[in-house]
């Protein structure tokens, strides 16, 4: 009897460790599969170029990055294995993984890096403002050194920047659709997946790449994009099952989705925010006290209430966020709501009578309901702002004569940023290429200057406190809040994580069953 | 019953005073019809909502009511709240002016323009008619919401904007109908006997061609009037119409679509509002088709 059972609990034991290696096997399996992704279209692929998240998302799936962020802001290695900076902090030496080649079959080696950061240099490519000044030399080709003017203690996150995709060496078109037996042949990267069929406005077909340099990645077999601009009927799509994966959902539809079945809600905590700016050169918004009137009567609360349903996190005057646990202090005190001091405010600016304004904004992210509620806000302190609603790419279009850069009122969109010195650097310094106030004041450029040198993460946040004083004071922006992004997946996919910027999301550890 | 068609069939001269006893008899003709009395109420019901609507509306368009977003319709907000607590009730009043002065303007300007248009060409005949006819049939070879996206993408988004469109959508439309109408009766003895008597070509147009292609241009009026209508509210939908916070119903059905999951009467009343106005015009327009045996071109 006794060894009767023993015996059973033998066999049942081989059995449990068999059917133990025979799941694991059976999973192993199930990995791969078809992820669709219901994402707005592109319109500028060159990797150097295109900014918005579908296009990244995009871009980063062929191309790989020499260095990346991860979801936590953390900076991992990639096409560079390692690196070490010297002890000025002006020389970065990257070493580069072995055996990596181009979808074309041609290998990678240091000259294509030199090559893709000196094309990022000559075409003016946003990615540079990080970089700050710079040469690059390849003393082998596994080595890849970079020569700084000045020191720059975010140069890691310029080598991460999301447009600094490698490219192959004296590639002049990347991505430019071409004539011939292979239209795909200049979208030639090293990435996880090799495009196998663009259609305009319609899809894009990536298919795995079966020599990717890293080890058992990616996993799935084949990412489809479904281009669909119109936010409802992506989150349609991905209701009816055409999609398995959408990202940046509107604030009406997430609680829609809160209880839908077979849909996993991810929500993601960023630095993501509209930015309600004035000019500073031309306009009203050239008189600071103007600038203040317009932050006295503006209800945060209120906003953030309404339009996300009290799901940001309420902001202030600058754009250093709760995304940056090191630099986001959260005891400082939010700008508080006053009409009758914003009149006050107006009146001595020399607009007793209430002032007459219109205010752009665009027609995504929940921005013209946004636009709708400050115009009542507004409206009680006497500014009677005129609405109008622009199409997100017309917005931002450089033919626009009342575009995101010329308007004397309105309402952008700032996408999550690893770092704060992103913001400032783009934005807010006289020469940053995205200064859309056009706001040009000495003691702020220079901290912005003296952050960017300040490694030590203590010192550094003294400086954005000082920062954050000056935005206060005689900033020109009103951050209502800074919101989380949401984006859903069907319940068969895993291994997913949404990055805070969505368009930097890793796709290769991800599988569809 | 046969009183306008057999003054069409006689056709004598000088019949603008003699216009106006009539219009009581199409009246009294469409009441007759029970779908064309039901076109007149609502089409009647829509006018009053435009001219007293906002003294009626208990808030102003715009108007946040604190606390009171997403509210189900009730005794206090009859078509219920949006999401940014504003009364739908309201706002659907308030829209009624947006909905129809729009189409209105446009359609009285695009019917004149296109009467004028039609008569002169059929009229006078030769090259003239040619080029213009063609150049009318050339605009009218382009999708009109296609038309309608790229000029309102050119001139930006206004009411102004949508007037010019609408105008220059349905001109060739009505010139052309009306350019048939007029070569039907062009050669009438009435027609003949004004032209041997010496009058000017004014008079002739306007006061023995003109009351001749009345009954075509009233049946067309009402149609691109409806039509217009579904095209306001089309743009409106589509953004390119009238700015928030305007209570434009194809704005307001656009902007309840996102949350439709919670607050489906923020979209189901400006929507019925559009399809019962829409339905009213036709069956109006159907029923003067009927009462001046008016078959169309």
């Amino acid at each position: 009897m006794q060894s009767g059972t023993y015996r059973i609990g033998r066999f049942a034991a081989l059995l449990a460790i068999l059917l133990l290696i025979t799941g694991s096997v059976f999973s192993v399996h199930a990995q791969g599969g078809t992820l669709r992704i219901g994402a707005v279209a592109p319109t500028v692929l060159d990797p150097a170029l295109g900014s918005n998240d579908p296009e990244i998302l995009f871009n980063r799936s062929i191309y790989d990055y020499l260095v990346e962020v991860l979801p936590d802001r953390s900076i991992a290695p990639n096409l560079a294995k390692s690196w070490t900076i010297s002890e000025d902090g002006l020389t970065y030496t990257f070493t580069l993984e072995d055996g990596v080649k181009f979808h074309d079959g041609s290998d990678f080696s240091s000259a294509d890096v030199v090559y893709t950061f000196n094309r990022l240099v000559t075409i003016e490519s946003p990615a540079v403002n990080l970089l700050g000044e710079f040469a690059v030399s390849a003393p082998d080709a596994a080595t890849v050194v970079f020569t700084l003017t000045s020191p720059n203690a975010d140069f890691l996150y310029g080598v991460a920047n999301q447009l600094a995709l490698i490219v192959k060496d004296g590639a002049e078109t990347p991505n430019e659709l071409a004539s011939g037996d292979n239209p795909y042949a200049n979208f030639n990267g090293t990435g996880p997946f090799t495009l196998t069929e663009y259609k305009e406005g319609e899809s894009a077909t990536l298919t795995k790449n079966a020599t990717y340099w890293k080890e058992g990645q990616p996993l799935l077999d084949t990412i489809q994009f479904q281009f669909i601009n119109d936010p409802v009927t992506q989150v349609n799509a991905l209701k009816s099952g055409e999609v398995d994966f959408i990202f940046k959902i509107s604030p009406d539809q997430v609680s829609g989705l809160e209880t839908e079945s077979g849909i996993s809600l991810i929500q993601t905590t960023t630095n993501q925010h509209p930015v309600i700016r004035l000019r500073t050169d031309q306009g009203p918004g050239t008189d600071v006290k103007v600038r203040q009137a317009f932050k006295y009567a503006t209800d945060r609360a209120e906003l953030n209430d309404l339009v996300l349903e009290g799901r940001g996190t309420i902001g202030n005057n600058d754009p250093i966020g709760p995304g940056y646990a090191t630099f986001f202090d959260a005891d400082i005190q939010v700008q508080e709501y006053d009409p009758e001091k914003a009149k006050a405010l107006l009146a001595e600016a020399g607009y007793p009578d209430g002032l007459n304004i219109t205010l752009q904004t665009i027609n995504v992210l929940g921005y013209d309901t946004l636009a709708t509620v400050l115009q009542q806000q507004w409206a009680l302190a006497g500014i009677n702002a005129e609405i109008q609603v622009n199409e997100e790419g017309f917005y931002y279009d450089d033919s626009n004569p009342d575009n995101w850069l010329k308007a004397d009122l309105g309402i952008t969109g700032w996408g999550d940023r690893p770092i704060p010195q992103g913001y400032l650097a783009e934005a807010y310094t006289t020469e940053g290429i995205y200064n859309e106030t056009h706001w040009s004041d000495p003691a702020l450029d220079e901290l912005i200057q003296q952050a960017s040198i300040t490694a030590d993460p203590a010192a550094r946040a003294a400086i954005y406190n000082q920062i954050s004083e000056i935005f206060n004071e005689s900033g020109p922006i009103i951050i209502p809040w800074f919101a989380p992004i949401f984006s859903a997946t069907r319940e068969n996919v895993s291994g997913l994580t949404v990055a805070p910027f969505p368009g930097l999301t890793d796709l290769r550890g991800v599988s569809v069953s | 019953m046969t009183s306008i068609t057999s003054e069409n069939a006689v056709q004598s001269p000088s019949r603008i005073k003699r216009l106006t006893a009539p219009v009581w008899n199409v009246f009294k003709q469409l009441a007759s019809r029970p779908l064309s009395l039901v076109g007149m109420v609502v089409v009647a019901l829509f006018i009053l909502m435009a001219i007293f609507g906002p003294i009626v509306a208990p808030y102003k368009f715009d108007a946040l009511i604190k606390g009171a977003a997403r509210q189900a319709p009730s005794a206090e907000f009859f078509f219920g709240t949006d999401k940014l607590g504003r009364d739908v009730y309201s706002r659907v009043l308030w829209g009624a002016r947006e909905v129809i002065v729009i189409p209105g303007v446009a359609t009285t300007i695009a019917v004149t323009i296109g009467a004028i248009i039609g008569m002169g060409t059929a009229y006078f005949g030769g090259w003239i008619d040619e080029i213009v006819s063609r150049l009318l049939d050339s605009l009218l070879a382009i999708p009109a919401l296609l038309l309608a996206l790229v000029m309102l993408g050119v001139i930006g988004p206004s009411p102004i904007g949508i007037v010019i469109v609408i105008v220059l959508l349905y001109v060739p439309i009505v010139a052309r109908v009306i350019r048939s109408a007029t070569l039907n009766v062009r050669s009438s003895g009435f027609i003949e006997a004004a032209r041997l008597r010496g009058e000017a070509n004014w008079y002739i147009l306007f006061r023995e061609i003109l009351p001749s292609v009345l009954p075509a241009l009233t049946v067309e009026a009402a149609l691109r009037f409806s039509y217009a209508i579904f095209l306001t509210a089309s743009l409106g939908f589509l953004g390119l119409g009238v700015q928030p916070p305007s209570p434009d119903w194809g704005r307001m059905v656009n902007e309840a679509r996102e949350s439709y999951d919670r607050t489906p009467w923020a979209l189901w009343f400006p929507a019925g509002a559009i399809a019962v106005l829409v339905i009213g015009v036709n069956l109006l327009a159907d029923g003067l088709r009927r009462v001046f045996r008016y078959e169309g071109v």
